[in-house]
């Protein structure tokens, strides 16, 4: 009896949660919704056949099914938004208010009455508004669910997003980047914010460093070509205002950005869902195939101000400010320090006119990677005018720093990358390829010579980021900081180092019977840790600190001396994972060998720089 | 009644046939009313379908709630929650990558009961997972994996594999951020193991990532190939507990105090004996017919077949089991319908392959295994894992003595009970760290 009594219990409670589910299922706000306005409009109509025709209606879910924009999309927002277009309803409350008419978005009026120039029945919703076309109850239908990355535009931002960012997100502007979905004229009236944010993706270097398809190529950081369809706008903003807030290993600079420009910018990248909504996917097709006959255009900043005439060339002070104005407006010191301005990613240009000559600069703005082999710096497509008033810029900024005491001096020009213990790891060093000396490895650096590190100083090392600083500092204040560097990092006491018996030339000619002895050799012993492609990057490599040394860099290879290159094979290179070959058989010849080798695969590149006549040390 | 319908053939007048009608057809379709004699509920169980998978009598012992808590009906009636409601999201359901997340949308937005269905099947889901491995940890406690029924505990330690495996391949099909990452790191996984590895990763998948082919064979085995042979499965387990003489118990269930005086066995009874002797006399009519019939009843021997005005510890089926085992279908229904109504599935942002979330979590019955991987990939995902099914496949032919059967954490059975204690909350605390405790790039995070 007692079983048949819970049992009944049970059932009965059963019973009621089935009522529960019934209410919750059965009983929509939508139809509240549209009874009333059934009712609002009977009464307002001026005819019996309305009338009738209004008293007839029942509710029922409202769609619209738009299949011109990419995939189908089905948009059930008047369903709940039914009088949207219904004139009578222009002062209700939501969500019965009639949609407004406005000139801006072309609508026009004959004999009085309006007409869309954007159809509801034909366009839908949420290709203008975003928000999820298919919910039935506000939360979702205007994408207040965090898990839905297109709330409605503007109007819309959800409980996840950055507090102080909410205010910020929110106006009619947002909008603008849905317009662009169709309106892709780069001038279009009437999406100022998508104009201005192109604008300075261009002007801010964004260009440089991410690709757009149709816009720019840039490769280091991520492609936004559809990034308005992946993220939401919280995202989005948040990514410029604060680059690491989303990603912790971005070396995306912060940007001196007003909040204006960065919200520009947002609007702008959130209009590039990777589909323009005018186009049929043939045209689409037809388009990438035309951008991939041409080559892609190189982008143009719209702005007066920063276009150079291209007619003129300017005088050299004329040219020297307009290149101070171009530096500043570039953002270089996003990533450069020139100044008191400092990026923090990339080298100090403060003293760029005392270090590199207007060759070498402009060679190095046309192409980063003919110099420094492994630099990050975007090749930036810059006209030759700017190029030439940027140049000669930096060119001109000659003057010394007044430097104290050695110590001072290690702050002022060598801290930045060799850092504050002398370990290597400076503030910009994670950004440079090769990776800073580090000083406290006293085994490397007691088995050089001083001179060896005078000369590395005063004329700077070739291909990479190390530069000469033969113009900013004599050779007693070079001394200086060498004795402050021994005394405070490296701190063992220097010992005699024994003379070697190292050929001061290649006593092998070269010849393609060498070259082929040496790639044997080089193929046997030196791919685990310098790769067989030679670029540094063998399996080894990750466990090896300091790198093994990139053999493609052609910058620095060219530079060394056969000597060098004998001595750090033969006899290996202390305080690092290069061990003395000549404990491990090899001969001298067959070093010449392995050293033509390793020539050869720079051989093709030191034709290019004999033709840029670019001076570097030797 | 059944008998007594037979006399009144000779009266077929049309008007009697229409009378008659209704009794007619009902009597077709059952063939008794409701039944008042202990001969009338062995009938009732024997000759329905639907209850012929009972015993005509059931030992007290098993109606003790607190000896099985239901376990093994809970996760009956919740397969059967899974296979009524996933045949209705069935109706929705397009298994197309470009489909599928709108099809959510839709369940969601404007399917009458569309979100209520999918409420109910996911935390079935959850729910079957749970009560699978709580039943199976029942009959361990219990010992009653011991002989006979050692290879029944085979089969449903495949069930418990079954339960797993058809809840992974679920978890996939709504084409969110959740179902993506989870089956990626999922099949990254089952890719740990060795040899075989690379091309089991590759037969679930049907290529290299989790796309458009994983999901179509996600959707076959889910759908189709998993349920049968689930069905199968558990048709077999059912038949195996008949077969191997019911629900274990103790040794001492079956003695019966019989008003103070000395307690009997009732082995020692010959209970089928005077029955097929009775049957063997055959003499006719009527009572010949019952007693016939009631014969081969009792033909059916084994420990829970017993008919007859024997003193034994046994209840009849119908009602006793019938009424037990209606009011756990109805608590466990209970329990779907208040939680689904209280709680919504999970439905994340649309696959974006390009960008998973930190940390990318497998479903929570998998997360041990994933914080396992984190220490060690081949022994965490494959190794362990591995080693732990073989063992429970094993566990009644290893332990193989008799005694503690059919006692909660018997005093025999301390070390079973011991190392299969912990082996439980290894699990479980596995689980719980890598559900509460593990944040961004698997780091430890306190959740509170």
């Amino acid at each position: 009896m007692k079983m048949r009594l819970s049992l009944a219990i049970a059932s009965v409670a059963i019973l009621v949660v089935h009522g529960f589910v019934f209410y919750q299922q059965f009983f929509h706000k939508w139809e509240n919704y549209q009874t009333s306005y059934f009712d609002q409009a009977r009464t307002l109509s001026k005819t019996d056949a309305e009338r009738e025709a209004f008293a007839a209606r029942s509710p029922k879910i409202e769609q619209i099914l738009v299949t011109q924009f990419g995939s189908e999309r089905v948009d059930r927002c008047t369903t709940c938004h039914i009088a949207s277009d219904d004139p009578r309803f222009k002062d209700a409350p939501h969500p019965y208010k009639t949609h407004p008419f406005s000139e801006a978005l072309g609508d026009k009026q004959v004999d009085g009455k309006w007409e869309r120039r954007h159809k509801f029945s034909d366009i839908g919703c949420t290709v203008c508004h975003d928000g999820q076309g298919r919910g039935l109850t506000e939360f979702y239908a205007h994408g207040e669910d965090e898990f839905w990355t297109e709330p409605m535009l503007g109007y819309v931002t959800q409980e996840n997003w950055r507090p102080e960012f909410k205010d910020k997100l929110k106006g009619k502007e947002y909008m603008e980047a849905n317009c662009a979905q169709c309106h892709t004229d780069k001038d279009f009236k009437q999406t100022p914010m998508v104009n201005k944010g192109r604008d300075l993706f261009i002007q801010k270097n964004c260009y440089g460093c991410h690709r757009i398809e149709g816009i720019s190529n840039g490769t280091l950081g991520p492609d936004l070509t559809d990034v308005g369809k992946k993220w939401n706008l919280n995202y989005i903003y948040e990514s410029i205002y604060d680059p690491r807030a989303n990603s912790v290993t971005s070396f995306m600079p912060k940007f001196n950005l007003t909040d204006d420009e960065i919200k520009a910018l947002a609007i702008f990248l959130k209009s590039r869902r990777g589909f323009n909504y005018a186009e049929t996917t043939l045209d689409h097709y037809r388009a990438t195939l035309n951008k991939s006959q041409a080559p892609a255009p190189p982008p143009s900043t719209t702005t007066t101000t920063t276009k150079p005439t291209p007619t003129t060339t300017p005088a050299a002070t004329e040219g020297a400010k307009l290149g101070e104005q171009l530096i500043a407006e570039r953002a270089c010191v996003a990533c450069h320090k020139l100044g008191d301005k400092d990026g923090g990613i990339a080298p100090d240009l403060s003293f760029e006119g005392l270090i590199k000559d207007e060759k070498w600069i402009k060679a190095h703005f046309k192409d980063p990677r003919a110099l420094v082999p492994d630099s990050i710096m975007p090749t930036f497509a810059f006209t030759d005018g700017d190029f030439n008033a940027m140049t000669t810029y930096l060119a001109g900024l000659n003057k010394a720093p007044a430097l104290g005491s050695p110590q001072e001096t290690y702050q002022n020009l060598c801290m930045r990358c060799h850092g504050e213990k002398g370990d290597g790891h400076g503030q910009i060093a994670i950004y440079l390829d090769p990776y800073p000396r580090d000083f406290t490895n006293a085994g490397f650096m007691n088995s050089k010579t001083e001179d060896r590190f005078v000369n590395s100083i005063k004329n700077g090392v070739g291909g990479t980021s190390m530069p000469a600083w033969g113009k900013v500092l004599n050779d007693d204040q070079i001394k200086g900081v060498l004795a402050y560097i021994g005394q405070n990092f490296t701190k063992d006491a220097r010992t005699e180092i024994k003379p070697r018996d190292v050929p001061e030339q290649n006593p092998v000619a070269t010849s393609s019977e060498s070259i082929a002895r040496g790639e044997a050799i080089y193929l046997q012993r030196c791919t685990g840790c310098h790769g067989r492609k030679a670029d540094g990057k063998g399996a080894n490599s990750l466990d090896i600190l300091p790198r093994p040394r990139n053999l493609l860099n052609w910058q620095f290879i060219n530079n060394a001396t056969d000597k060098r290159l004998f001595e750090s094979i033969l006899y290996g290179v202390q305080g690092t994972a290069m061990p003395p070959w000549i404990d491990y058989g090899l001969t001298k010849e067959d070093v010449g060998d392995l050293v033509n080798y390793v020539r050869s695969l720079n051989q093709s590149k030191k034709d290019f720089m004999a033709a840029n006549l670019v001076a570097m040390c030797h | 009644m059944v008998y007594s319908m037979s006399e009144n053939k000779q009266k077929n007048s049309f008007f009697s046939v229409i009378k008659d009608f209704p009794a007619a057809v009902w009597s077709s379709v059952f063939r008794h009313n409701l039944p008042h004699t202990d001969l009338g509920r062995s009938q009732t169980s024997f000759t329905n379908f639907f209850l012929h998978i009972h015993p005509v009598k059931v030992h007290k012992h098993t109606l003790k709630p607190w000896f099985t808590m239901g376990l093994g009906l809970i996760s009956l009636f919740l397969f059967l929650i899974l296979t009524v409601t996933g045949v209705l999201l069935m109706f929705y359901y397009v298994p197309s990558t470009t489909q599928a997340y709108d099809r959510m949308l839709d369940l969601r937005g404007s399917v009458a009961f569309g979100v209520f269905l999918r409420n109910m099947h996911r935390w079935s889901a959850h729910g079957m997972v749970a009560a699978v491995f709580l039943h199976m940890c029942r009959v361990f406690f219990t010992g009653s994996y011991k002989k006979p029924r050692e290879f029944n505990w085979v089969i449903g330690v495949l069930l418990f594999l079954v339960t797993l495996f058809l809840s992974f391949t679920g978890y996939l099909l709504p084409w969110d951020q959740l179902a993506f990452w989870a089956i990626t790191v999922g099949t990254a996984i089952a890719g740990y193991a060795p040899v075989v590895g690379d091309q089991m990763r590759f037969i679930l998948l049907g290529d290299t990532t989790v796309g458009q082919e994983a999901l179509l064979r996600f959707y076959v085995l889910h759908v189709a190939v998993l349920p049968l042979v689930a069905a199968g499965l558990i048709a077999i387990h059912f038949w195996r507990i008949r077969k191997d003489g019911g629900m274990s118990r103790p040794a001492d269930a079956d003695v019966i105090e019989t008003n103070g005086a000395a307690p009997v066995e009732t082995e020692a009874i010959p209970a089928a004996a005077p029955v097929m002797a009775m049957a063997a006399a055959g003499n006719g009519g009527i009572d010949f017919i019952e007693k016939r019939r009631y014969g081969v009843q009792g033909l059916v021997r084994g420990p829970f077949t017993k008919v007859g005005n024997v003193p034994d510890n046994s209840v009849y089926s119908y009602p006793n089991l019938l009424l037990a085992e209606l009011f756990v279908f109805i608590l466990t229904v209970l329990g779907v319908l208040v939680i689904s109504f209280f709680f919504n599935a999970p439905l994340e942002e649309a696959v974006n392959v390009l960008h998973p979330p930190n940390p990318a979590k497998a479903p929570w019955y998998f997360l041990g295994l994933q914080e396992m991987v984190s220490y060690s990939a081949f022994w965490g995902g494959v190794g362990v894992p591995g080693i732990e099914v073989l063992i429970l496949l094993l566990v009644p032919y290893i332990d193989r003595g008799q005694k503690g059967v059919g006692k909660w954490f018997a005093k025999e059975r301390l070390l079973a009970n011991t190392l299969f204690m912990t082996f439980v909350v290894v699990n479980i605390v596995l689980i719980i760290i890598g559900t509460f405790f593990r944040g961004q790039n698997w780091e430890f995070v306190s959740p509170f």
